[in-house]
């Protein structure tokens, strides 16, 4: 039975694409920060689908041991298969500068790095399965471009850019692994604007009013659930990078920029302090 | 320079010792919590390049603190500045919080930060300039019920940091006093800030901000820093109005933030 791993599964998205694609008959294993909330999730899925094969792994992606210990948890659920699907979707925004436990600015680390160090962990397993990684990006990078002064905002912080700083890393990452290797085939979502709780868990303020008033608007989340679930089982692997409702679409030309995606993948490397893939790519 | 920071793997004490990395600055950083430091430890390592130390110490601990010390006064490089970071307050009303709790607020916020501070003094080289940061607040600026015995702690930090820096002036060693209002330090703090709806959004400051002007500040030897323009507002109006009225303000403020706020955290 083929595997599929996604991160932030208790809720919003990801637990919708965790029901589309248990229901197409494949094995997930959620990520989740709340052991709580990871319980629930899990059994909301099994009375829906007693049959489903579900498992949940609990843990802080934001901090880089917790994402260790999570991959090494993801592992041993695994044995020695391989992984089909690893979909880092788990992401946050934060009206304030925060920092995590490793002194990273948290949407820099929890929406970029914290999926970098994941596929990396699992990359073996991914390989084995001549696999996919799927990333949830947002139409929102179209308007931003690397802040590689000041990438972690710590001089000027702000809120809206160092989110769309992370969903343009997660279009660079998901294309310099297409550029360096062809085995595992890597694509980002776009889940167009969806009514979760996003931008009201961890803000304040200006940024909580918005987005209680944006995400009005949004659609539910089991519409970009199907897009997740299409790249899941679409035999041979679709072609493109970017995809909206079940379609690529058009991205910003700056993911294009080959030498700020081997600069963010190096930087990457650097912060996780590991080689990706053991240096295999 | 080399930086000792206490209580470093908290939300502030992270904030600092990443500010302080970023200034190119060797680090020696202190907490109880032995996973934080690792961390920190790591990741200020990969992200800046800088030597960063580190000691796992209950700072409330006599003999841990003596052993701390051994170890820095065994170091070539001694550290030059000294942030006094580490601090708790306990949420509740002081009758309604058990007497342990009470007394742990003065243990870490005064007696530690004393023993620490002392310590440091003690073995620093005397050649050099040497600076203290101590972390106050705006609640030191006035009485604040349901948070009565923490403001006070605070205030024992502003009114410590004056006199010693004027009675250690001439030794070249300069002391300052920050006294932020709401730090946006964890996800906790992030749901306590908006708890306090617009108040606590004014009162609010970003936190990298604070660390980079605190860090400038210290070097340039001032004494208290206040940071954000209504906070200050407030600091001067705090000055003149009479106490007991503030403290009725104050009283409702917290009744009414504490009721929003604390049922979330149980």
């Amino acid at each position: 039975m083929k595997t599929v791993v996604i991160t932030g599964a208790t809720s919003g998205i990801g637990f919708e694409a965790a029901c589309a694609i248990t229901a197409q008959g494949l094995r997930v294993i959620g990520v989740g920060r709340s052991a709580e909330r990871c319980e629930r999730a899990r059994e909301a899925l099994l009375s829906g689908m007693p049959e489903a094969n579900v498992d949940f792994v609990c843990g802080d992606l934001s901090s880089q041991r917790e994402v260790h210990a999570v991959a090494d948890a993801i592992l041993s659920l695994l044995g020695d298969e391989g992984l089909w699907v690893l979909i880092s979707n788990a992401g946050g925004v934060r009206s304030w500068y925060t920092t995590t436990a490793d002194g990273y600015e948290m949407q820099f680390a929890l929406n970029h790095l914290a999926g970098f160090l994941l596929a990396h962990r699992l990359w073996p397993r991914l390989k084995q399965a001549g696999g996919r990684i799927i990333l949830t990006g947002s139409n929102s990078h179209k308007m931003a471009r690397m802040h590689w002064k000041d990438i972690m905002f710590q001089r000027r912080y702000s809120c809206l850019m160092a989110y769309k700083q992370s969903k343009l890393c997660n279009m660079l990452f998901a294309a310099e692994l297409n550029r360096r290797q062809s085995a595992v085939k890597a694509y980002v979502v776009d889940p167009g604007l969806v009514n979760t709780d996003i931008g009201n868990k961890e803000t304040s303020g200006l940024v909580d009013v918005f987005w209680k008033l944006r995400k009005r608007g949004g659609v539910d989340p089991e519409v970009p659930a199907q897009t997740y679930a299409f790249l899941c089982s679409r035999q041979p692997a679709p072609e493109g990078l970017y995809y909206h409702n079940c379609r690529p679409v058009a991205y910003s030309k700056r993911v294009n920029d080959a030498a700020d995606a081997k600069r963010l993948f190096e930087l990457s490397e650097q912060l996780c302090g590991v080689k990706f893939g053991g240096g295999e790519l | 320079m080399m930086v000792l920071i206490t209580g470093a793997c908290g939300g502030l004490g992270r904030a600092m010792a990443s500010e302080c990395a970023r200034r190119g600055f060797a680090l020696f950083l202190t907490d109880i919590c032995e996973l934080g430091l690792e961390s920190i430890q790591q990741g200020l390592t990969r992200q800046y390049g800088v030597m960063v130390y580190t000691h796992v110490c209950d700072i409330t601990n006599e003999q841990q603190v003596a052993a701390m010390f051994e170890r820095i006064s065994g170091m070539e490089q001694k550290p030059g500045m000294l942030l006094n970071i580490a601090g708790i307050d306990h949420e509740g009303g002081f009758a309604a919080l058990p007497e342990d709790r009470i007394i742990d607020i003065v243990r870490l916020n005064i007696e530690a930060t004393l023993r620490v501070t002392h310590a440091a003094l003690t073995v620093r080289d005397r050649a050099k300039r040497f600076i203290i940061v101590n972390v106050s607040s705006l609640a030191s600026l006035y009485p604040m019920p349901l948070k009565a015995t923490y403001a006070a702690s605070k205030r024992f930090l502003l009114d410590f940091s004056i006199a010693l820096g004027q009675e250690l002036k001439h030794e070249n060693v300069s002391v300052m006093a920050l006294c932020p209002g709401g730090l946006p330090t964890t996800d906790e703090a992030l749901q306590g800030i908006a708890a306090q709806g617009l108040w606590g959004s004014l009162t609010t400051n970003g936190l990298g901000l604070v660390a980079r002007r605190t860090i400038s500040r210290a070097l340039a030897g001032r004494r208290v820093y206040i940071p954000g323009l209504v906070n200050r507002m407030l600091s001067i109006l705090g000055a003149f109005a009479p106490p007991a009225l503030v403290a009725r303000l104050l009283h409702r403020r917290w009744q009414h933030a504490q009721s929003q706020w604390l049922p979330s955290l149980q």
